[in-house]
């Protein structure tokens, strides 16, 4: 059970991430405060798991790393979405809202 | 992939990426942090916070690629070195193991693969096929010319047909006068098998034209020995008897004819001489042994149906040999070379892959036991956050690792064995050279290795997936898991029943040999010496036979054509009875042999009815033969043959100038086995030497071991013509020995391979009894505490031992009884279900496993009861 929770919760951060990228090209740093304000501490990402997730992504080809200039003028490694991370992002949101249809009408029942 | 290798070797950048895209994030929010004012120390204090342990990040973030795959391989391969290194016991042993079962195939394969799957060294040779003529009781005969001439005329399958027949002559040169192999072939017989001559030319139509000069070819070995290599010898002319004939071409130095045994083509012919096909006479003799080459895009099938055509249509000829059974088989060439040696090698290899087997199920019980004793280190290695696969891996790669050792040491005894196998190989082995370890083996060997290992390995892997961990670090300590000892059953029972097949394949094989030791053939083979001359002239003969019957401790000396089992070209033809219808009057052969008189007396042959040959059995009498007993039986069942007529093939006009012949039977003899120890290959008829003069074997009978005889009888030889060359001088006992070659191989490897797989099953099971007796010494000290004698301990570890040897021995006899069929044509005195065979097995099984129990189990009932439960 304890290992189902943590597949679950991997699957979600990978989707937050995919969806945070498809915005445009971001770095690691700015992933993780885009991840803070937009959950608005509702779960927290340990800021540890974020970099192995990323790796994890681009090591599947969703994401493809570019080492370029950053606001503050220092070299950083922007991660861009690529055509396969697109269509995983798509397919992931679309299992996600299926889902979430079924609990929402297993909970309207259930009221 | 490329791209992982490219990470692979930039592995240094991209450690140091990782290192500035985590500083970057540390250094960014430190400087957010400080922006919102807090101190610099306590904003990187709580970024750094923040990450948690920055080396743990990295570790996970370079275990999320999949590139790791190689670096964990060399890790795994590291690791494994490192625990072998550990227990050097277990190495060696598991090692030695897998080095006799790899290596015992290694061996049998390179054979298999010199022999069976590497073409033969003729241009072409996969379109290289043998024509075979069936008459009657023959199915394997050779052509004759007219035949030969027939199948050129119509063929339009083969290329080329051409036909060798082999004799013994004597070579002109320098110095003693020697007598070599002859080969009388067609003019386009050499170049079938012969992309070019060492020096001049082959024949060519040319050589055929009636008044072309008579052109020899000689072989390498000739050109060196008696020509001294001489460079200008094309050419030259050379006396041969009575005419002189010019040297037209050398054999290249490793040209050797690789024939079926029953051909008489042996290895090395040094002369040859032109024959030319000759269509005119329809009832010639058959000699002609027959290879030819198919079209490009042909194959045997499409040239035996063929062949059948022109058969019919030979048959239907007007005057041809009468034979209305006559025939044509065609066989590719490489198949029926080793059409004898296919099966023996085959079973060999398979009884090879049993013992591989039996290595296999020995260390994966080794491996099983360790896996047990390594529960801990397991069990560490799981808690400390290992995966399964990646245990699982780490074992696999731990034992490619000792296969792959194995496999080196294996080449070690491979090599050793193949040289074993090699000095006994047969007749029927010894023209294939380039039996040896080449890269085809090596591969071989090498696929052999990982394919045991994984085979291997799968036992200890299965059975570690069962373990839960906190059982596992329970038991630890303990006793065997249950399904570790459920598997070492399982293995025990699969060696016993492996064993118990080989056991009895090898009895069946043993039991052949000493058959065929026992056989009789029909002569006596002790204290008889023997040496060949080319034709000699009958008074001289005579003469050499009185003056060697007189030598001291020399009983009788006689003289044959042929002698029994020896590979001489083989001299046999038609024969009928008075009276048979034309179509009858071709149709059986008989084996022709010329003799002088005193030759049954000298070889120990029983003359059965009538009288032996005299002197005046010549052409100038009534002319004779003696039959043998298979003839007699077959012409006049029930009859006496004695003085009954019968047309026979002989040449009282010089040597070769064959002719029908009446005769008159004047005596019966008991078939003597002329081809082989074990089968009646044909019946025999003896004609006088006046009516068949030809090369012959003189035999002389002693009364025992004569010291320097071979010197006093070259002696005599010179004494009578000094221009004879005596050859093949030796006992009659090695040319039976020879004959028994095949079954004395295929005996000792089988005997050779299940002592080995014996030897292997024994350690396997004792292996197995001691470890479970070493895991229930706590178990076996409570018994003993609480009143268990000694004999009741021995009975329960007998007990244990024997529960999977009785399905193991069942399962095994099932198996024989399905494969021991497929020995069925190496056997000879002794059916494969033989039920003392079976009997005796069954025993020998019994026995080694009582030995390999008999140890663990005293050791079991010396257990001292104290010792056992401290440290229980």
């Amino acid at each position: 059970m304890d290992k189902d929770k943590k597949e679950f919760l991997k699957g979600t951060l990978d989707m937050l991430i995919l969806k945070i990228v498809a915005f445009g090209p971001i770095h690691g740093y700015a992933i993780s405060q885009r991840m803070k304000e937009i959950s608005k501490d509702f779960f927290q990402v340990h800021q540890g798991s974020l970099y192995p997730a990323l790796h994890r992504l681009e090591d599947r080809g969703w994401l493809e790393p570019e080492w370029k200039e950053s606001e503050t003028g220092r070299e950083a490694k922007f991660y861009k979405l690529t055509r396969k991370g697109r269509k995983q992002l798509g397919n992931e949101m679309e299992s996600w809202a299926r889902m979430s249809d079924a609990v929402k009408t297993i909970l309207g029942a259930v009221e | 992939m490329m791209r992982r290798l490219r990470r692979l070797f930039h592995k240094q950048t991209a450690e140091k990426q990782l290192d500035a895209e985590l500083r970057y994030h540390v250094e960014g929010q430190t400087a957010d942090y400080v922006a919102r004012g807090m101190s610099a120390e306590e904003a990187r204090r709580r970024a750094r916070m923040e990450i948690g342990e920055i080396e743990d990040v990295k570790q996970e973030c370079r275990e999320a690629r999949s590139m790791h795959f190689l670096e964990d391989l060399m890790q795994d391969v590291r690791y494994g070195a490192r625990m072998l290194r550990r227990s050097p016991g277990f190495l060696a042993v598991a090692v030695l193991t897998l080095a006799v079962g790899i290596g015992a195939n290694t061996a049998i394969f390179s054979v298999v693969n010199a022999v069976l799957l590497r073409p033969l060294p003729y241009p072409d040779a996969d379109r290289l096929a043998i024509v075979l003529v069936g008459v009657g009781n023959a199915t394997r005969a050779p052509a004759s010319q007219f035949q030969l001439f027939q199948i050129r005329q119509r063929t339009k399958e083969f290329e080329q047909v051409g036909g060798i027949w082999v004799t013994n002559g004597v070579i002109p040169g320098d110095g003693e006068p020697e007598q070599v192999k002859v080969g009388f072939v067609t003019t386009n017989f050499l170049p079938l098998l012969c992309a070019r001559p060492e020096l001049g030319r082959f024949f060519g139509a040319e050589d055929e034209a009636p008044n072309a000069p008579w052109g020899v070819v000689i072989s390498h070995g000739v050109w060196a020995r008696r020509f001294g290599s001489d460079p200008s010898i094309i050419g030259k002319s050379i006396r041969i008897g009575a005419n002189s004939a010019v040297i037209l071409g050398v054999t290249p130095k490793d040209f050797k004819f690789i024939f079926p045994s029953d051909a008489s083509v042996p290895a090395n012919v040094d002369l040859f001489y032109p024959v030319s096909v000759d269509g005119s006479d329809p009832n010639g003799p058959g000699y002609l042994h027959l290879i030819g080459r198919l079209r490009p895009g042909s194959n045997t099938a499409r040239a035996q149906a063929e062949a059948d055509s022109i058969s019919e249509q030979i048959r239907s000829l007007r005057g041809s040999s009468g034979a209305s059974n006559f025939r044509l088989y065609i066989f590719p060439f490489q198949n029926d070379v080793v059409r004898e040696v296919r099966r023996t090698l085959l079973l060999l290899f398979g009884g090879v892959g049993f013992v591989l087997l039996i290595s296999c199920a020995n260390v994966a019980n080794l491996l099983l036991a360790r896996a047990t004793g390594r529960l801990r280190e397991t069990t560490v290695r799981t808690a400390l956050g290992a995966s399964r696969g990646r245990l699982v891996r780490q074992l696999l790669t731990e034992n490619a690792l000792l296969g792959c050792i194995g496999g080196v040491a294996a080449l070690g005894i491979g090599w050793a064995a193949l040289r074993a196998i090699l000095a006994a190989r047969p007749a029927s082995l010894a023209n294939f050279s380039g039996v040896n370890l080449d890269f085809k083996v090596l591969a071989f060997t090498f696929a052999v290795a990982i394919l045991t290992s994984a085979l291997f390995g799968i036992a200890p892997i299965v059975a570690s997936s069962r373990l839960d961990l906190t059982q596992s670090l329970k038991e630890a300590g303990s006793t065997a898991g249950r399904t570790g000892r459920a598997w070492n059953k399982l293995l025990v029972a699969a060696e016993v029943a492996l064993g118990f097949v080989l056991l009895v394949g090898t009895g069946l094989l043993m039991r052949t040999f000493v058959n065929v030791l026992r056989v009789d053939p029909g002569f006596r083979a002790e204290n008889v010496f023997s040496f060949q001359i080319p034709s000699p002239k009958y008074e001289m003969l005579h003469q050499l036979l009185e003056n060697l019957a007189a030598l001291p401790g020399v009983r009788s000396a006689a003289a044959v054509s042929h002698l029994p089992l020896d590979s001489t070209a083989n001299w046999y033809d038609h024969y009928w009875k008075e009276g048979a219808k034309p179509e009858e009057q071709n149709s059986v052969m008989a084996d022709h042999r010329s003799i002088l008189p005193g030759y049954f007396r000298t070889i120990g042959a029983t003359l059965l009815e009538g009288r032996d040959f005299t002197e005046s059995d010549d052409a100038a009498h009534q002319h004779v033969i003696i039959i043998d007993d298979v003839l007699a039986q077959e012409l006049w069942p029930g009859e006496d043959s004695i003085g009954k007529k019968l047309n026979v093939s002989d040449s009282p006009s010089g040597p070769y100038q064959f002719q029908r012949d009446w005769a008159v039977v004047v005596g019966v003899v008991k078939h003597i086995q002329c081809h082989s120890l074990t089968l009646m290959v044909r019946p025999q008829i003896y004609v006088p030497f006046q009516l068949a003069p030809r090369p012959m074997s003189v035999l002389i009978h002693t009364t025992g071991i004569v010291p320097n005889l071979a010197t006093s009888v070259r002696a005599q030889v010179v004494l009578l013509d000094k221009t004879i060359p005596v050859s093949n001088v030796g006992p009659l006992s090695d040319t039976v020995a020879r004959a028994r070659s095949q079954s004395r191989f295929a005996s000792l490897l089988a005997a050779s391979l299940t002592a080995i797989a014996l030897l292997l099953a024994c350690v396997g099971i004792y292996g197995v009894l001691s470890y479970s007796v070493a895991q229930r010494t706590g178990e076996i000290g409570i018994r003993m505490a609480i009143g268990a004698r000694g004999a009741d301990i021995m009975k329960m570890v007998f007990g244990s031992s024997f529960r999977p040897i009785l399905p193991g021995l069942i399962s095994g006899f099932l198996l024989s009884v399905a494969l021991t069929p497929l020995l069925s044509d190496m056997l000879f005195g002794i059916k494969p279900n033989d039920f003392t065979n079976y009997a005796e097995n069954v025993v020998a099984i019994l026995i080694v496993s009582a030995i390999a129990s008999y140890l663990p189990a005293r050791r079991a009932t010396r257990v001292d009861p104290l010792v056992a439960l401290r440290h229980w």
